[in-house]
């Protein structure tokens, strides 16, 4: 099956003396209506394999293909947009900008887009929000919001674009568990009802359980793909 | 493109309002700097205007006066011109002084938009009264004409230029001379030259005091008058200019000289030397003015560079959802603009402020009633602004060129 991102030989490293490889040699696959986990312990390079198939880092070797082409020689404008236009993200800490509203934050994305007018883009961030259930609060700041209110944002800010693939830096790492199983919830439904890929790198064995494939790794490398059989 | 732009605008906006403090000490350093740029460029600018207006006025734009650059080829050298034998030792012609074809000259000044010229002759007299001697320049003018190329008629504390017609042998000297003759307004002097006997003229006015030349040593007659009480009839030896514009003085008097070879020289070229001076204030104005408006972006690079430390984790957002190096660099960019703008306007506002004040003080000078003279032109308030716009954009690039070179993996990293 072909996906929507493939990693062929992906590797990163860090010039230095020595230098420090942090992924090397990773082949895998994204794919669509799929919950894919990266997982490991810590230090084996999830998190920097995350940037590079979020197009936030660039590969020392090795290819990458989104939608079949590829896309680690294109320059920072092109991978940018790529990002804006297709990607979503959702990181640990939720990363909101602390002088914009919830609203405000989630119409970030779109605006810069650029293909909504004002009100469109306003029209869609309410959508968003009520969404994740937080359309009451639209007008709160970040520093007004709870932790888990927050990540509900961020998660409605990656949606903004409608993106063929949200990428997840642990993005339950800060939460209690009441709150981490209603963002993977909402994660599992983006998959499996709305067709996006989902890759979430965690190391909350619970997240790992019930996602569809779990890409287990250790040293920078890929140590095994365990597919789940499609419930 | 503008859509962007508008957006990119409002998230710098949203990051200055949430620094007041240090925005507003960003644009107090602006608007100081404009402020006193404003008022001390009016002031050096204003005076050196009206210095120059007093150059320009003092004497006509150009002066066209019986003289060559050069002496004239003899007669002799003209007709052998580049012949096999050179003369010398012949007698030398003797060429009678004055403008030769004035009229002409007159006509090709008149002819030129909005210049007029007045042609006048002078020489010297002695005035004499009871024992009494004193040896005054003449200068005998159309009074019609002179009055509209030089201020003159301003110069005047009794009298009018035009009174010279009306009076039989009249004439207007300098308070001062007529104070050591004894002589008021409607006395009788008498006047010889090497050239004429004694004749009757009466004091019609008196040049202020304080104009060293014209209280003391001069003495305004009519052309006529002048002419036969120095002997030369129809002759005269001097043609004053006065043009719309008098930086233009330079280029008229070059073509004049040109066309009739006789000396033809502008105010600029009479008070070069003043000129010259004025260059070098100039100079050290605008090194002082920009070290204020040096210090004022400072400011800016301050509150930029600050807001670009601060805001790295913000940057790594944008960056990572999607936000291209050069919407960072606009963002930043765009806070230095801000910070200039409001500067600028809380600028033009304390030096039109300070200017207000420097234009109420009064002071006297010589009993007149003086105010400083200031330039409140526009220009003065554009190049205010185009200064500081220009120093806030550079110093506001700087940082902003920094924060969209922030690698956004360092800080997602940093912040695991």
């Amino acid at each position: 099956m072909s996906g929507i991102l493939e990693a062929r030989g992906l590797g990163r490293m860090l010039p230095g003396e020595p230098p420090v490889t942090l992924v090397s040699g990773v082949d895998l696959t994204i794919q669509p209506g799929r919950f894919t986990t990266i997982v490991g312990p810590s230090g084996c390079g999830k998190s920097s394999l995350l940037y590079l198939l979020g197009l936030i880092d660039r590969p020392t070797s090795g290819e990458l293909l989104f939608e079949g082409r590829e896309v680690s020689g294109l320059t920072g404008d092109e991978r940018a947009r790529i990002r804006l236009a297709r990607f979503g993200f959702v990181f640990q800490f939720h990363f909101l900008l602390p002088e914009f509203s919830a609203l405000e934050n989630v119409m970030l994305p779109i605006q810069r887009l650029g293909r909504l007018t004002h009100r469109e883009a306003k029209a869609r961030g309410l959508e968003l929000l009520a969404g994740v259930g937080l359309e009451d609060k639209q007008g709160k700041t970040p520093d007004r919001l709870s932790g888990g209110e927050r990540q509900r944002v961020a998660i409605a800010r990656a949606l903004a674009n409608d993106p063929v693939l949200i990428l997840g830096d642990e993005p339950t790492g800060n939460l209690d568990s009441h709150n981490s199983a209603r963002v993977v919830e909402t994660l599992r439904t983006l998959a499996h009802e709305q067709g996006r890929a989902i890759a979430c790198v965690t190391h909350d064995p619970a997240i790992a359980a019930i996602s569809d494939i779990r890409i287990e790794m250790l040293d920078g490398r890929v140590e095994r793909v365990v597919e789940s059989d499609p419930a | 493109m503008i859509g962007r732009l508008g957006f990119l605008i409002s998230i710098a906006l949203r990051h200055l309002s949430r620094r007041k403090r240090q925005t507003v000490v960003a644009v107090t350093g602006v608007a100081v700097g404009v402020g006193f740029f404003l008022a001390v460029s009016a002031l050096m600018v204003g005076s050196q205007n009206d210095f120059i207006d007093q150059l320009i006025d003092a004497a006509p734009h150009i002066i066209i006066s019986d003289e060559l650059r050069s002496p004239a080829p003899q007669p002799g050298t003209r007709t052998f011109r580049e012949g096999a034998v050179e003369l010398h030792g012949y007698k030398i012609r003797t060429e009678v002084r004055g403008i030769k074809d004035w009229q002409k000259i007159v006509a090709a000044v008149d002819a030129i938009d909005g210049a007029i010229a007045s042609p006048s002759l002078s020489g010297g007299v002695t005035l004499r009264l009871g024992g009494h001697e004193e040896a005054l320049g003449i200068v005998g003018v159309e009074p019609e004409i002179e009055a509209r190329i030089s201020t003159i008629e301003d110069q005047l504390r009794v009298g009018h230029l035009r009174d010279l017609e009306t009076t039989q042998g009249g004439i207007i000297i300098g308070e001062e001379l007529a104070n050591r003759l004894g002589v008021r307004v409607g006395d009788i002097v008498a006047a010889t030259s090497s050239s004429s006997s004694a004749r009757s003229m009466r004091v019609v006015g008196l040049f202020k005091k304080g104009q060293t030349q014209l209280s003391s040593g001069t003495g305004y007659v009519l052309l006529r008058e002048a002419q036969s009480m120095l002997g030369r009839p129809f002759i005269i030896n001097r043609i004053g200019v006065k043009l719309a514009d008098p930086y233009d003085a330079q280029r008229v008097a070059q073509r004049i000289e040109g066309q009739f070879g006789y000396k033809a020289e502008s105010w600029q070229e009479r008070s070069s030397d003043f000129l010259s001076l004025l260059l070098t204030r100039n100079v050290i104005m605008y090194s002082v003015v920009s070290a204020i408006l040096l210090v004022a972006s400072f400011g800016i690079y301050t509150v930029v560079s600050n807001s670009v430390a601060d805001k790295r984790k913000d940057i790594a957002i944008l960056r990572s959802i999607g936000f291209s190096e050069a919407d960072l660099q606009i963002v930043f960019v765009v806070e230095g603009i801000v910070l200039a703008l409001i500067g600028v306007v809380f600028g033009w506002l304390l030096g039109t402020l300070l200017m207000e004040i420097l234009g109420s003080l009064r002071f006297s000078i010589g009993g007149e009633d003086e105010r400083i003279p200031l330039d409140r032109t526009a220009r003065q308030y554009a190049i205010a602004a185009a200064a500081s716009f220009a120093a806030g954009t550079v110093a506001a690039w700087l940082p902003a060129r920094k924060a969209s070179r922030v690698d956004p993996v360092d800080i997602l990293r940093g912040a695991m």
